[in-house]
């Protein structure tokens, strides 16, 4: 069982950023019937979403992001001793993304850098791999980056995910916990690869390099397996994060769920008796960016921080693999938030 | 829950009158009744009758009929 309490780590800062591009669903759509859209805008709840152009890929937008971070906390590059890069939608196959971000930040070759596949559920992995990297002794700083451009591989005659979809991409800073006795951080990570084919891009990869069919260059999605998975999974999900780590639900200010469709998410809160105030919701205006979601509605979901103690969040990642997991963390008063807009 | 409450809360969940519905009523006579439409009614089925309905179950749904055929079969249904 991938369940983990480790001492925590400190979490600096955390930027957001979008293109600079905002599309307006309601009034800028032209491919679909404007009832059509009207209704999917309500379901979905994607109000306007911000779009890449051609030359805005993960990594600028995470550059962008991890260069405000390191300039907010006067970090000298030369003092990131890891960076980990979560996405699903690269610059390329081949390198890893983590070295084009290494050499846009000029880290130092002492650096480890490395990608992380995951989708939807990357951040809390992401923030579980580097919570271990820095209990585990030796590193002191390490660099989330997270970051999808999911406008570009859905397809826009599809009105299903055509409208849905917004690019972002996040920093995060960690630094390792200097107090002895320094409070636990909570992972509960899960897998069931058995729904490999419910969100999946066919073409591309090495299985299928160069498909005849060029749809298969963009994400197909099975929306009720889907919807499914999320309303079976998540709700035990949070409930067996909360009993593992004998946490009481109202001891948690804000359970941060990937943003994925405003209507799943609301009959989540619903199901698992969350009150919508603990539940920040962003998607209107980003629309789903996948997993950068979450520390995207972390800086811009209007989270009311108190100045006497650290806020306590439950971060929820679900989606593609499947795969889904949970990371119950604090945020001190003294971190920062910020966002950036690129390009 | 009554055949004519099933009726109602189906009616209520796609914005009709439940008059304008009966078990003979088909899909293609409830323009609501579309993609978003599906998956309207797997939250209510979810959240009334707490029932986790698949991909194959949903696509073999072609009527009102078929809805309240599933309700009988798993008990949700005097």
């Amino acid at each position: 069982m991938a369940l983990s309490s480790l001492p925590s780590g400190l979490i600096r800062a955390i930027c957001s950023s979008v293109p600079v591009r905002r599309f307006d669903n309601l009034s800028e759509t032209t491919a679909f019937d404007p009832a059509e859209v009207d209704k999917v805008v309500k379901m979905a709840g994607v109000r306007t979403r911000h779009i890449a152009p051609g030359n805005i890929c993960s990594s600028d937008l995470c550059v962008a992001a991890a260069r405000r971070v390191l300039e907010k906390l006067q970090w000298a590059p030369n003092s990131i001793d890891a960076l980990i890069f979560v996405t699903q939608s690269p610059d390329y196959l081949l390198p890893s993304t983590s070295c084009l971000a290494h050499r846009d930040l000029e880290l130092s070759d002492h650096c480890a850098a490395f990608d992380v596949g995951l989708g939807c559920s990357g951040y809390p992995y992401a923030l579980w791999l580097a919570t271990m990297m820095l209990s585990g002794g030796g590193l002191k700083r390490v660099l989330v980056l997270h970051g999808e451009t999911p406008s570009r591989f859905a397809d826009r005659s599809d009105r299903a995910v055509a409208l849905l979809f917004g690019d972002a991409g996040s920093a995060t800073a960690l630094e390792a916990n200097p107090a002895k006795e320094a409070s636990t951080w909570g992972f509960n990570l899960h897998t069931d690869g058995n729904g490999w084919k419910d969100l999946i891009i066919e073409g591309g990869g090495f299985r299928d390099r160069m498909p005849e069919d060029t749809r298969k260059l963009c994400v197909a999605m099975n929306g009720a397996n889907v919807f499914n998975f999320t309303i079976k999974r998540v709700p035990s999900l949070v409930e067996e994060t909360l009993r593992s780590f004998a946490t009481p639900q109202e001891s948690i200010d804000y359970f941060v769920l990937h943003q994925s469709n405003l209507f799943i998410m609301k009959h989540l809160a619903k199901k698992m008796q969350i009150p919508e105030v603990k539940l920040p919701y962003t998607i209107q205006r980003f629309g789903s960016t996948g997993g950068p979601s979450i520390p995207l509605t972390i800086t811009q979901g209007g989270l009311t921080r108190p100045a006497n103690r650290p806020l306590k969040m439950m971060l929820v990642g679900y989606g593609v693999g499947l795969s889904w997991g949970s990371a119950l963390v604090d945020l001190g008063p003294e971190a920062i938030l910020d966002h950036v807009e690129v390009g | 829950m009554t055949e004519a409450e099933a009726i109602k809360w189906f009616a209520d969940l796609f914005g009709l009158p439940a008059s304008s519905l009966s078990a003979k009523t088909t899909r293609t006579e409830i323009p609501t009744w579309d993609s978003l439409g599906v998956l309207t009614l797997m939250a209510a089925l979810d959240e009334t009758f707490n029932l986790v309905v698949d991909d194959a179950t949903m696509r073999s749904l072609q009527g009102v009929g078929d809805v309240l055929e599933l309700l009988r079969k798993n008990g949700k249904l005097a």
